[in-house]
């Protein structure tokens, strides 16, 4: 058998050894931190003015907007990434939620919310 | 109503996602642990459950280990409680807090974990860091305490299929002491498949250091299948 030892050249750890382990961990969890800014345009937050444009040809509002949004960024990646919402037609992203409400525990209404903040978006992308 | 309780993308890694609330999922855990002269099996059983958006339990009534040497052994009961702080995609760093619990005859053992993710994209980078505290025989006289890290990072070719790398790094206090100065460091690729209301993760882990004790080579399987 291939023995990963090989390749780590027998690693002890000592304290050098030991710092820079936990210097690597600290410096991915500085990174991530730091460009966890960029990753919200996943789920972009919800503006009065995009209800309000919303709302002329939808029955939404602020509040119902941004209960989808935190369904829609909590209940999907609990089994994937989240898709960038110009991947999908407003027309596609109605069927997506729908075939996965039920396993994301998902009730009418909050199906509904989650439908009404991506196409809210959609919209202006 | 219940529904599938949430994909583990990785093995030996926690994920800081909930279940969601209702949702009803058992998870069995398989670890074949492998060294030159002996091999151990490793076999848990998980009841998970969704209880608020941020609160998951998970409840242990299996766990079972067989021994090349020493053969069958159950392992006991125990109960694990999930709290979700932060989301990985739109705050800094999603966190959660994780306790378990697990009672047995001559054993009790006391597990705490920090889980910090963050999702970029397709990609999912996750860390752990674990305190575990465990005390046996008889009077529980005998203690030991093991500080874990462990980081993950999980790729997804498509919403079905990821791929990643786990490395664990493991400092062992017998009886609360590091007089042996035990390290040990395991590194290795993980798979996940998953559908509709079952996914399958599996992780290959080598051992980078030289412990004795423990195994080279660690082949952990998680099955999940949501009600």
């Amino acid at each position: 058998m291939l023995r990963i030892n090989a390749a780590f050249g027998r690693l002890k750890l000592t304290s050098p050894a030991e710092r820079l382990i936990h210097l690597t961990f600290a410096t991915i969890f500085a990174l991530c931190f730091l460009l966890g800014c960029e990753t919200a345009n996943y789920a972009p937050s919800i503006t009065q003015q995009m209800a309000v444009a919303s709302s002329r040809k939808q029955d939404v509002d602020v509040v119902k907007l941004e209960h989808g949004r935190n369904l829609f960024v909590h209940r999907c990646i609990e089994c994937h990434t989240l898709p960038a919402i110009w991947h999908y037609t407003p027309k596609d992203w109605t069927e997506v939620v729908d075939s996965m409400a039920h396993r994301a525990s998902l009730k009418p209404a909050e199906r509904d919310a989650v439908i009404a903040y991506i196409l809210t978006v959609r919209k202006r992308m | 109503m219940c529904a599938f309780a949430g994909v583990r993308h990785f093995t030996f890694l926690y994920e800081a996602p909930t279940s969601p609330p209702g949702s009803v999922e058992l998870e069995n855990t398989i670890t074949w642990a492998h060294r030159a002269n002996w091999n151990d099996v490793f076999i848990r059983e998980e009841l998970e459950i969704g209880v608020t958006d941020r609160f998951q339990l998970g409840i242990y009534p299996l766990d079972w280990t067989h021994h090349s040497e020493g053969g069958l052994q159950y392992n006991g009961g125990a109960l694990e409680l999930i709290y979700n702080l932060s989301n990985p995609v739109v705050d800094p760093v999603g966190i959660s807090l994780y306790e378990e619990i697990s009672v047995a005859r001559q054993h009790f053992e006391s597990e705490s974990k920090l889980i910090a993710q963050k999702n970029f994209g397709r990609w999912i980078l996750d860390y752990n860091t674990t305190l575990e505290a465990e005390w046996e025989s008889k009077g529980l006289e005998e203690q030991s305490g093991e500080l874990q890290q462990a980081l993950g990072a999980s790729y997804e070719i498509s919403p079905r299929l990821s791929v990643g790398l786990e490395f664990l790094h493991e400092l062992v206090f017998p009886d609360w002491r590091d007089e042996e100065k035990i390290r040990n460091v395991f590194v290795g690729p993980n798979v996940s498949y998953r559908r509709q209301s079952w996914f399958v993760t599996v992780t290959a882990l080598a051992q980078a250091t030289d412990t004795t004790d423990e195994p080279d080579f660690q082949l952990r399987t998680v099955f999940g299948i949501g009600f």
